[in-house]
Protein backbone atom coordinates (compact mmCIF):
# COMPACT_ATOMS: atom_id res chain seq x y z
CA UNK A 1 0.00 0.00 0.00
CA UNK A 2 2.80 2.55 0.71
CA UNK A 3 4.42 1.46 -2.50
CA UNK A 4 0.99 2.44 -4.35
CA UNK A 5 0.93 5.67 -2.09
CA UNK A 6 4.07 6.89 -3.10
CA UNK A 7 3.48 5.99 -6.49
CA UNK A 8 0.27 7.84 -6.38
CA UNK A 9 2.52 11.10 -5.32
CA UNK A 10 4.63 10.84 -8.07
CA UNK A 11 1.74 10.73 -10.45
CA UNK A 12 0.14 12.92 -8.86
CA UNK A 13 2.83 15.86 -8.58
CA UNK A 14 2.62 15.45 -12.26
CA UNK A 15 -1.06 15.43 -12.89
CA UNK A 16 -0.83 18.30 -10.33
CA UNK A 17 1.61 20.75 -12.45
CA UNK A 18 0.05 19.27 -15.84
CA UNK A 19 -3.16 20.72 -14.52
CA UNK A 20 -1.99 23.85 -13.50
CA UNK A 21 -1.21 24.92 -16.67
CA UNK A 22 -4.59 24.53 -17.76
CA UNK A 23 -6.15 25.86 -15.41
CA UNK A 24 -4.19 29.20 -15.03
CA UNK A 25 -5.29 29.77 -19.15
CA UNK A 26 -8.98 29.24 -18.00
CA UNK A 27 -8.44 31.65 -14.51
CA UNK A 28 -7.01 34.51 -16.65
CA UNK A 29 -8.79 33.94 -20.04
CA UNK A 30 -11.89 31.85 -19.83
CA UNK A 31 -9.49 29.86 -22.56
CA UNK A 32 -9.72 26.08 -22.32
CA UNK A 33 -6.74 24.63 -24.18
CA UNK A 34 -7.52 21.31 -25.64
CA UNK A 35 -4.54 21.24 -27.58
CA UNK A 36 -2.38 21.08 -24.45
CA UNK A 37 -1.58 17.17 -24.37
CA UNK A 38 -0.13 18.28 -28.05
CA UNK A 39 2.20 20.61 -26.56
CA UNK A 40 3.45 17.96 -24.66
CA UNK A 41 4.08 15.38 -26.97
CA UNK A 42 5.33 18.35 -29.87
CA UNK A 43 8.28 18.75 -26.95
CA UNK A 44 8.52 15.40 -26.04
CA UNK A 45 9.39 14.99 -30.28
CA UNK A 46 11.71 17.97 -30.12
CA UNK A 47 13.72 16.53 -27.97
CA UNK A 48 13.74 12.81 -29.16
CA UNK A 49 14.93 14.38 -33.09
CA UNK A 50 17.37 16.52 -31.43
CA UNK A 51 19.02 13.33 -29.19
CA UNK A 52 18.36 11.83 -33.04
CA UNK A 53 20.63 14.30 -34.71
CA UNK A 54 23.03 13.79 -32.24
CA UNK A 55 22.49 16.53 -29.67
CA UNK A 56 23.24 16.07 -25.76
CA UNK A 57 20.93 15.24 -23.35
CA UNK A 58 20.72 18.60 -21.53
CA UNK A 59 20.84 20.73 -24.26
CA UNK A 60 17.84 18.29 -25.81
CA UNK A 61 15.93 19.19 -23.06
CA UNK A 62 16.31 22.59 -23.15
CA UNK A 63 15.25 22.70 -26.80
CA UNK A 64 11.80 20.62 -25.92
CA UNK A 65 11.02 23.10 -23.38
CA UNK A 66 11.45 25.52 -26.32
CA UNK A 67 9.40 24.37 -28.19
CA UNK A 68 6.78 24.06 -25.80
CA UNK A 69 6.82 27.71 -24.82
CA UNK A 70 7.08 29.01 -28.38
CA UNK A 71 3.84 26.71 -29.54
CA UNK A 72 2.12 28.55 -26.50
CA UNK A 73 3.14 31.65 -27.93
CA UNK A 74 1.92 30.56 -31.53
CA UNK A 75 -1.55 29.47 -30.28
CA UNK A 76 -1.91 33.02 -28.41
CA UNK A 77 -0.63 34.70 -31.50
CA UNK A 78 -2.70 33.01 -34.15
CA UNK A 79 -5.49 31.03 -33.36
CA UNK A 80 -6.65 32.53 -30.26
CA UNK A 81 -7.01 36.08 -31.54
CA UNK A 82 -10.28 35.53 -32.83
CA UNK A 83 -11.23 34.04 -29.72
CA UNK A 84 -9.89 37.33 -27.43
CA UNK A 85 -12.74 38.98 -29.41
CA UNK A 86 -15.37 36.74 -27.96
CA UNK A 87 -16.46 36.70 -24.14
CA UNK A 88 -17.94 34.46 -21.50
CA UNK A 89 -19.42 31.19 -22.20
CA UNK A 90 -18.70 31.92 -26.16
CA UNK A 91 -15.09 32.76 -25.33
CA UNK A 92 -14.47 29.27 -23.83
CA UNK A 93 -16.58 27.31 -26.72
CA UNK A 94 -14.63 28.91 -29.36
CA UNK A 95 -11.63 28.28 -27.59
CA UNK A 96 -12.35 24.53 -26.93
CA UNK A 97 -13.54 23.94 -30.77
CA UNK A 98 -10.70 25.43 -32.14
CA UNK A 99 -8.12 24.20 -29.78
CA UNK A 100 -9.19 20.84 -30.62
CA UNK A 101 -8.80 21.10 -34.20
CA UNK A 102 -5.12 22.40 -33.24
CA UNK A 103 -5.07 18.75 -31.33
CA UNK A 104 -6.08 16.86 -34.70
CA UNK A 105 -3.57 18.51 -36.78
CA UNK A 106 -0.82 17.91 -34.48
CA UNK A 107 -1.71 14.55 -33.75
CA UNK A 108 -2.09 14.11 -37.42
CA UNK A 109 1.40 15.29 -38.86
CA UNK A 110 3.40 13.47 -36.37
CA UNK A 111 1.78 10.31 -36.39
CA UNK A 112 2.36 10.42 -40.34
CA UNK A 113 5.54 11.79 -40.06
CA UNK A 114 7.12 10.01 -36.79
CA UNK A 115 5.04 7.08 -36.39
CA UNK A 116 5.91 5.09 -33.58
CA UNK A 117 8.55 7.54 -32.22
CA UNK A 118 8.99 7.68 -28.65
CA UNK A 119 10.74 9.32 -25.52
CA UNK A 120 12.43 7.86 -22.75
CA UNK A 121 14.82 9.68 -20.75
CA UNK A 122 15.93 6.47 -18.99
CA UNK A 123 18.01 7.10 -16.11
CA UNK A 124 20.28 4.64 -14.55
CA UNK A 125 21.54 3.25 -11.46
CA UNK A 126 19.36 1.11 -9.18
CA UNK A 127 16.40 1.43 -6.95
CA UNK A 128 16.52 3.83 -3.80
CA UNK A 129 14.78 3.01 -0.99
CA UNK A 130 12.04 5.33 0.24
CA UNK A 131 9.72 4.40 3.33
CA UNK A 132 11.55 1.14 2.62
CA UNK A 133 9.90 1.21 -0.67
CA UNK A 134 12.42 0.65 -3.48
CA UNK A 135 11.90 3.56 -5.66
CA UNK A 136 13.07 4.38 -9.41
CA UNK A 137 15.46 6.63 -9.82
CA UNK A 138 13.80 7.65 -12.92
CA UNK A 139 10.38 8.30 -10.41
CA UNK A 140 12.50 10.51 -7.78
CA UNK A 141 14.58 12.85 -10.41
CA UNK A 142 10.81 14.08 -11.86
CA UNK A 143 9.56 13.90 -8.76
CA UNK A 144 12.53 16.43 -7.31
CA UNK A 145 11.88 18.35 -10.69
CA UNK A 146 8.19 18.49 -10.34
CA UNK A 147 8.52 19.98 -6.99
CA UNK A 148 11.36 22.60 -7.28
CA UNK A 149 8.94 23.76 -10.56
CA UNK A 150 5.62 24.31 -7.75
CA UNK A 151 7.95 25.90 -5.41
CA UNK A 152 9.73 28.27 -8.43
CA UNK A 153 5.27 28.63 -9.20
CA UNK A 154 4.67 29.71 -5.19
CA UNK A 155 7.50 32.27 -5.17
CA UNK A 156 6.98 33.68 -8.26
CA UNK A 157 2.94 34.38 -7.95
CA UNK A 158 2.98 34.98 -4.29
CA UNK A 159 6.85 37.28 -4.22
CA UNK A 160 7.08 39.04 -7.32
CA UNK A 161 5.38 42.29 -8.89
CA UNK A 162 5.06 40.36 -12.33
CA UNK A 163 3.00 36.94 -10.33
CA UNK A 164 0.64 39.53 -8.23
CA UNK A 165 0.00 40.74 -11.37
CA UNK A 166 -0.93 37.79 -12.97
CA UNK A 167 -2.83 36.80 -10.02
CA UNK A 168 -4.88 40.22 -9.89
CA UNK A 169 -6.02 39.46 -13.87
CA UNK A 170 -7.62 36.22 -12.11
CA UNK A 171 -9.45 37.74 -9.45
CA UNK A 172 -10.62 41.02 -11.26
CA UNK A 173 -10.37 41.66 -14.78
CA UNK A 174 -11.38 45.14 -14.66
CA UNK A 175 -10.19 46.11 -11.57
CA UNK A 176 -6.78 45.13 -12.80
CA UNK A 177 -6.96 47.24 -16.10
CA UNK A 178 -8.18 49.71 -13.65
CA UNK A 179 -4.13 50.01 -11.60
CA UNK A 180 -2.39 49.49 -15.19
CA UNK A 181 -2.21 45.87 -16.15
CA UNK A 182 -2.44 44.52 -19.35
CA UNK A 183 -4.53 41.62 -19.24
CA UNK A 184 -3.48 40.33 -22.58
CA UNK A 185 -0.12 40.54 -22.22
CA UNK A 186 -0.45 38.52 -19.13
CA UNK A 187 -2.25 35.81 -20.71
CA UNK A 188 0.17 35.63 -23.41
CA UNK A 189 2.72 34.78 -21.05
CA UNK A 190 0.83 32.39 -19.09
CA UNK A 191 0.15 30.66 -22.54
CA UNK A 192 4.12 30.38 -22.61
CA UNK A 193 4.97 29.31 -18.95
CA UNK A 194 1.89 26.87 -19.75
CA UNK A 195 3.64 25.19 -22.81
CA UNK A 196 6.48 25.20 -20.61
CA UNK A 197 4.93 22.91 -18.01
CA UNK A 198 3.08 20.95 -20.56
CA UNK A 199 6.35 20.40 -22.00
CA UNK A 200 8.36 19.69 -18.84
CA UNK A 201 5.47 17.32 -17.42
CA UNK A 202 6.28 15.22 -20.82
CA UNK A 203 9.92 15.35 -20.21
CA UNK A 204 9.84 14.27 -16.62
CA UNK A 205 7.06 11.55 -17.41
CA UNK A 206 9.49 10.04 -19.96
CA UNK A 207 11.41 9.52 -17.19
CA UNK A 208 8.84 6.89 -15.97
CA UNK A 209 7.30 5.92 -18.88
CA UNK A 210 7.64 6.51 -22.38
CA UNK A 211 6.10 9.55 -24.44
CA UNK A 212 5.03 8.77 -27.56
CA UNK A 213 2.95 10.58 -30.49
CA UNK A 214 -0.52 9.38 -29.27
CA UNK A 215 0.55 10.47 -25.79
CA UNK A 216 -1.92 14.00 -26.28
CA UNK A 217 -4.94 13.25 -26.35
CA UNK A 218 -4.57 11.20 -22.66
CA UNK A 219 -2.78 13.95 -21.11
CA UNK A 220 -5.27 16.81 -22.20
CA UNK A 221 -7.98 14.13 -20.83
CA UNK A 222 -6.01 13.77 -17.35
CA UNK A 223 -5.60 17.57 -17.08
CA UNK A 224 -9.22 18.36 -17.69
CA UNK A 225 -10.12 16.04 -14.89
CA UNK A 226 -7.82 17.21 -12.16
CA UNK A 227 -8.51 20.86 -13.56
CA UNK A 228 -12.43 20.19 -12.68
CA UNK A 229 -11.98 18.59 -9.35
CA UNK A 230 -9.43 21.06 -8.68
CA UNK A 231 -12.07 23.91 -9.62
CA UNK A 232 -11.44 25.34 -12.94
CA UNK A 233 -8.81 28.66 -12.72
CA UNK A 234 -7.56 27.18 -9.18
CA UNK A 235 -3.96 27.01 -8.99
CA UNK A 236 -3.82 25.71 -5.38
CA UNK A 237 -6.62 23.45 -6.19
CA UNK A 238 -5.14 22.04 -9.35
CA UNK A 239 -2.32 20.84 -7.35
CA UNK A 240 -4.25 19.57 -4.29
CA UNK A 241 -6.31 17.58 -7.33
CA UNK A 242 -3.73 16.08 -8.73
CA UNK A 243 -2.23 14.35 -5.48
CA UNK A 244 -5.59 12.61 -4.55
CA UNK A 245 -6.57 11.70 -8.35
CA UNK A 246 -2.55 10.40 -8.71
CA UNK A 247 -3.12 8.23 -5.51
CA UNK A 248 -6.81 7.54 -6.70
CA UNK A 249 -5.73 6.52 -9.94
CA UNK A 250 -2.98 3.92 -8.99
CA UNK A 251 -4.47 2.73 -6.18
CA UNK A 252 -7.64 2.09 -8.62
CA UNK A 253 -5.15 0.53 -11.08
CA UNK A 254 -3.38 -1.76 -8.75
CA UNK A 255 -6.35 -3.18 -6.93
CA UNK A 256 -8.95 -3.59 -10.16
CA UNK A 257 -7.27 -2.56 -13.23
CA UNK A 258 -5.14 -0.03 -15.16
CA UNK A 259 -8.84 0.36 -17.82
CA UNK A 260 -11.10 1.02 -14.93
CA UNK A 261 -8.77 3.27 -12.99
CA UNK A 262 -9.43 6.47 -15.63
CA UNK A 263 -13.16 5.19 -14.98
CA UNK A 264 -13.02 5.76 -11.78
CA UNK A 265 -11.27 9.22 -12.05
CA UNK A 266 -14.03 10.06 -14.33
CA UNK A 267 -16.02 8.94 -11.75
CA UNK A 268 -14.23 11.06 -8.87
CA UNK A 269 -14.76 13.89 -11.16
CA UNK A 270 -18.18 13.18 -11.74
CA UNK A 271 -19.16 12.98 -7.71
CA UNK A 272 -16.61 16.20 -7.37
CA UNK A 273 -19.25 18.08 -9.65
CA UNK A 274 -22.03 16.83 -8.07
CA UNK A 275 -20.83 17.50 -4.67
CA UNK A 276 -18.53 21.11 -4.93
CA UNK A 277 -20.13 22.39 -8.37
CA UNK A 278 -17.11 24.90 -8.48
CA UNK A 279 -14.47 22.35 -7.10
CA UNK A 280 -12.20 21.29 -4.63
CA UNK A 281 -10.92 25.01 -4.08
CA UNK A 282 -13.28 26.86 -5.89
CA UNK A 283 -15.19 30.03 -5.05
CA UNK A 284 -18.69 30.34 -6.28
CA UNK A 285 -19.62 32.79 -8.87
CA UNK B 1 -5.84 68.77 -17.00
CA UNK B 2 -8.80 66.75 -17.82
CA UNK B 3 -10.91 68.49 -21.12
CA UNK B 4 -14.04 66.01 -22.15
CA UNK B 5 -15.71 67.29 -25.10
CA UNK B 6 -19.04 66.35 -27.05
CA UNK B 7 -18.83 63.10 -25.25
CA UNK B 8 -21.42 60.64 -26.18
CA UNK B 9 -21.15 57.07 -24.91
CA UNK B 10 -23.62 53.91 -23.46
CA UNK B 11 -24.87 50.18 -24.14
CA UNK B 12 -25.28 48.46 -27.78
CA UNK B 13 -25.87 51.76 -29.65
CA UNK B 14 -28.32 53.44 -26.90
CA UNK B 15 -26.48 56.35 -25.94
CA UNK B 16 -26.98 56.91 -22.12
CA UNK B 17 -24.70 60.10 -22.03
CA UNK B 18 -25.14 62.66 -24.74
CA UNK B 19 -22.79 65.47 -25.60
CA UNK B 20 -21.11 65.99 -22.30
CA UNK B 21 -18.58 69.01 -21.95
CA UNK B 22 -16.68 69.86 -19.14
CA UNK B 23 -13.10 70.23 -17.57
CA UNK B 24 -10.53 69.75 -14.55
CA UNK B 25 -7.92 71.82 -13.43
CA UNK B 26 -4.85 71.06 -12.06
CA UNK B 27 -5.58 70.92 -8.14
CA UNK B 28 -9.12 71.09 -8.51
CA UNK B 29 -11.94 69.02 -6.94
CA UNK B 30 -14.69 69.13 -9.18
CA UNK B 31 -18.17 66.73 -8.50
CA UNK B 32 -20.55 65.61 -10.98
CA UNK B 33 -23.91 65.45 -9.08
CA UNK B 34 -27.18 63.23 -10.40
CA UNK B 35 -29.73 60.70 -9.28
CA UNK B 36 -29.58 57.26 -9.85
CA UNK B 37 -29.74 57.03 -13.34
CA UNK B 38 -28.36 59.87 -14.60
CA UNK B 39 -25.34 58.80 -16.39
CA UNK B 40 -22.84 59.30 -13.91
CA UNK B 41 -21.31 55.90 -13.78
CA UNK B 42 -21.20 55.64 -17.55
CA UNK B 43 -19.57 58.67 -17.68
CA UNK B 44 -16.62 57.81 -15.58
CA UNK B 45 -16.61 54.38 -17.13
CA UNK B 46 -15.91 55.81 -20.53
CA UNK B 47 -13.38 58.41 -19.34
CA UNK B 48 -11.34 55.89 -17.66
CA UNK B 49 -11.35 53.35 -20.45
CA UNK B 50 -13.10 50.44 -19.67
CA UNK B 51 -15.88 51.20 -22.37
CA UNK B 52 -15.60 53.08 -25.70
CA UNK B 53 -17.18 56.40 -26.31
CA UNK B 54 -19.54 56.70 -29.37
CA UNK B 55 -18.45 60.10 -30.69
CA UNK B 56 -17.13 62.91 -28.90
CA UNK B 57 -13.15 63.96 -27.73
CA UNK B 58 -11.13 63.28 -24.26
CA UNK B 59 -7.77 64.84 -23.36
CA UNK B 60 -5.65 64.39 -20.09
CA UNK B 61 -2.65 66.87 -20.13
CA UNK B 62 -2.61 67.62 -23.16
CA UNK B 63 -3.25 64.25 -24.32
CA UNK B 64 -5.97 62.96 -26.62
CA UNK B 65 -6.97 59.77 -24.80
CA UNK B 66 -9.84 59.46 -26.08
CA UNK B 67 -10.91 55.79 -26.56
CA UNK B 68 -7.64 54.21 -25.32
CA UNK B 69 -7.93 50.98 -23.08
CA UNK B 70 -8.11 51.21 -19.63
CA UNK B 71 -4.48 49.72 -18.35
CA UNK B 72 -2.98 52.47 -20.43
CA UNK B 73 -4.94 55.33 -19.44
CA UNK B 74 -4.26 54.12 -15.66
CA UNK B 75 -0.58 54.27 -16.30
CA UNK B 76 -0.87 57.93 -17.63
CA UNK B 77 -1.54 59.19 -13.90
CA UNK B 78 -5.26 58.80 -14.44
CA UNK B 79 -7.12 56.61 -11.92
CA UNK B 80 -10.61 55.47 -11.36
CA UNK B 81 -12.04 54.25 -8.14
CA UNK B 82 -15.37 52.70 -8.99
CA UNK B 83 -18.29 52.23 -6.85
CA UNK B 84 -17.94 48.59 -7.28
CA UNK B 85 -14.63 48.50 -6.02
CA UNK B 86 -13.28 46.38 -8.28
CA UNK B 87 -10.91 44.56 -5.43
CA UNK B 88 -9.36 41.33 -5.90
CA UNK B 89 -11.00 39.47 -3.18
CA UNK B 90 -8.45 36.71 -2.57
CA UNK B 91 -5.45 39.13 -2.30
CA UNK B 92 -3.86 40.49 0.88
CA UNK B 93 -4.41 44.30 1.77
CA UNK B 94 -0.42 44.16 1.67
CA UNK B 95 -0.37 42.92 -2.18
CA UNK B 96 -3.05 45.21 -3.27
CA UNK B 97 -0.79 48.71 -1.58
CA UNK B 98 2.00 46.85 -3.81
CA UNK B 99 0.05 46.45 -6.92
CA UNK B 100 -1.26 49.77 -6.86
CA UNK B 101 2.31 51.11 -7.97
CA UNK B 102 2.77 48.18 -10.80
CA UNK B 103 4.58 48.28 -12.82
CA UNK B 104 6.95 50.73 -10.78
CA UNK B 105 8.69 49.40 -7.40
CA UNK B 106 6.45 50.52 -4.15
CA UNK B 107 7.95 53.75 -3.16
CA UNK B 108 7.53 53.70 0.93
CA UNK B 109 6.89 57.40 1.38
CA UNK B 110 3.81 56.40 -0.05
CA UNK B 111 2.52 53.43 1.39
CA UNK B 112 3.74 55.24 4.78
CA UNK B 113 1.11 58.35 3.41
CA UNK B 114 -1.35 55.97 2.62
CA UNK B 115 -0.55 53.65 5.72
CA UNK B 116 -1.02 57.24 7.85
CA UNK B 117 -4.48 58.28 6.10
CA UNK B 118 -6.24 54.82 6.41
CA UNK B 119 -4.50 53.09 9.69
CA UNK B 120 -7.18 50.48 9.52
CA UNK B 121 -4.99 49.39 6.34
CA UNK B 122 -1.86 49.51 8.53
CA UNK B 123 -3.57 47.21 11.45
CA UNK B 124 -4.80 44.88 8.41
CA UNK B 125 -1.92 44.62 6.04
CA UNK B 126 -2.56 40.69 6.38
CA UNK B 127 -6.29 40.59 5.54
CA UNK B 128 -7.86 39.29 2.46
CA UNK B 129 -9.68 42.00 0.81
CA UNK B 130 -12.76 39.63 -0.03
CA UNK B 131 -13.30 39.48 4.40
CA UNK B 132 -13.32 43.12 4.80
CA UNK B 133 -16.26 45.05 5.21
CA UNK B 134 -17.66 47.72 3.18
CA UNK B 135 -15.61 51.19 4.53
CA UNK B 136 -12.42 49.07 4.36
CA UNK B 137 -12.95 48.00 1.14
CA UNK B 138 -13.38 51.74 -0.10
CA UNK B 139 -10.60 52.50 1.83
CA UNK B 140 -8.45 49.89 -0.04
CA UNK B 141 -9.56 50.70 -3.36
CA UNK B 142 -8.55 54.21 -2.66
CA UNK B 143 -5.31 53.05 -1.31
CA UNK B 144 -4.12 51.25 -4.15
CA UNK B 145 -4.85 53.93 -6.67
CA UNK B 146 -2.72 56.19 -4.32
CA UNK B 147 0.46 53.87 -4.52
CA UNK B 148 0.98 54.58 -7.86
CA UNK B 149 0.64 58.62 -7.22
CA UNK B 150 -2.07 59.99 -9.56
CA UNK B 151 -2.26 63.53 -10.71
CA UNK B 152 -5.92 62.67 -10.79
CA UNK B 153 -7.86 60.81 -9.01
CA UNK B 154 -11.38 60.31 -10.61
CA UNK B 155 -13.92 59.09 -7.73
CA UNK B 156 -17.09 56.89 -8.68
CA UNK B 157 -19.18 57.54 -5.60
CA UNK B 158 -16.98 56.73 -2.30
CA UNK B 159 -20.01 57.04 -0.22
CA UNK B 160 -21.57 54.01 -1.96
CA UNK B 161 -22.68 51.35 0.27
CA UNK B 162 -21.09 53.67 3.64
CA UNK B 163 -23.19 54.50 6.66
CA UNK B 164 -23.47 58.09 7.22
CA UNK B 165 -20.77 58.36 10.14
CA UNK B 166 -18.04 56.61 7.18
CA UNK B 167 -19.37 57.85 4.19
CA UNK B 168 -18.40 61.27 6.07
CA UNK B 169 -14.73 60.36 7.69
CA UNK B 170 -14.27 58.62 3.43
CA UNK B 171 -14.39 62.72 2.98
CA UNK B 172 -12.62 63.68 5.04
CA UNK B 173 -9.90 61.50 4.33
CA UNK B 174 -10.31 63.08 0.76
CA UNK B 175 -10.03 66.63 2.21
CA UNK B 176 -6.45 65.90 3.34
CA UNK B 177 -5.14 64.31 -0.04
CA UNK B 178 -6.70 68.18 -1.69
CA UNK B 179 -4.59 69.65 0.95
CA UNK B 180 -1.89 68.11 -0.86
CA UNK B 181 -2.54 69.12 -3.69
CA UNK B 182 -4.49 66.30 -5.25
CA UNK B 183 -6.85 66.47 -8.00
CA UNK B 184 -10.30 64.95 -7.51
CA UNK B 185 -13.20 64.05 -9.97
CA UNK B 186 -15.72 62.88 -7.79
CA UNK B 187 -19.46 61.60 -8.64
CA UNK B 188 -22.22 61.43 -5.93
CA UNK B 189 -25.55 60.94 -5.10
CA UNK B 190 -25.19 62.36 -1.21
CA UNK B 191 -25.20 65.67 -2.76
CA UNK B 192 -24.12 67.53 0.79
CA UNK B 193 -21.42 65.33 0.89
CA UNK B 194 -19.63 66.28 -2.37
CA UNK B 195 -20.53 69.87 -2.09
CA UNK B 196 -18.60 70.78 1.08
CA UNK B 197 -15.69 68.88 -0.53
CA UNK B 198 -15.67 70.29 -3.90
CA UNK B 199 -14.50 73.58 -5.53
CA UNK B 200 -16.86 73.19 -8.50
CA UNK B 201 -19.59 71.15 -9.95
CA UNK B 202 -21.68 69.85 -12.91
CA UNK B 203 -25.59 68.60 -12.77
CA UNK B 204 -26.00 65.67 -14.83
CA UNK B 205 -29.54 64.99 -15.59
CA UNK B 206 -31.24 62.44 -18.05
CA UNK B 207 -27.71 62.10 -19.55
CA UNK B 208 -27.16 65.76 -20.51
CA UNK B 209 -25.05 68.36 -18.60
CA UNK B 210 -27.95 70.65 -17.07
CA UNK B 211 -26.05 73.42 -15.18
CA UNK B 212 -22.63 73.99 -13.94
CA UNK B 213 -20.93 76.29 -11.45
CA UNK B 214 -18.88 77.18 -8.43
CA UNK B 215 -20.06 74.87 -5.41
CA UNK B 216 -21.68 78.38 -3.90
CA UNK B 217 -23.66 78.92 -6.94
CA UNK B 218 -25.28 75.33 -7.41
CA UNK B 219 -25.81 75.57 -3.50
CA UNK B 220 -27.81 78.69 -4.55
CA UNK B 221 -30.10 77.42 -7.49
CA UNK B 222 -33.54 76.76 -6.41
CA UNK B 223 -33.61 73.73 -8.86
CA UNK B 224 -30.46 72.10 -7.09
CA UNK B 225 -31.68 72.93 -3.79
CA UNK B 226 -35.21 70.90 -4.28
CA UNK B 227 -33.89 68.02 -6.33
CA UNK B 228 -30.91 67.30 -4.52
CA UNK B 229 -30.52 69.54 -1.30
CA UNK B 230 -34.09 68.76 0.34
CA UNK B 231 -34.67 72.18 0.36
CA UNK B 232 -38.09 72.73 -0.66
Amino acid sequence: MTANILDGIVLGLQFGLLAAGLTLIYGLGGVLNLGYGQIAVISAMTVALAMDAGVPVLPAVGLGLLAGGLFGLLLDLTILRPVYRLHGEARVLLSLLLTLGVSFIVDGYLNWRYPLKSLSLYIGGGAIDILGVPMRRGSLVASAITLVTIAGLFVFFRSTSLGRAIRSVIEDEAGARLIGIDPKKMLRLILVLSGVLAALVALTRSMIAPVDTTSGLSITVFALIVTVVGGLGNFVGALLAGIILGIVSVVAADLIGSYISLIILLGAAAVTILIRPAGLLGVKE
Amino acid sequence: MLEVNGLSAGYQGNDVVHDVAFHVDQGEAVMIIGSNGAGKTTLFQTLCGLHPPSSGKVTFEGDDITGIPAERIARLGMRFVSAARHLFPRMTVQEHLLLGAYPHKPDPATMSIVLDLFPRLAERRKQRAGTMSGGEQQMLAVGRALMSKPRLLMLDEPSTGLAPLLAKSAYEALDVLREQGLTVLVTEQQVPLAMAFSDRGYVLENGFIRLEGTTEQLAANPAVRSAYLGVI
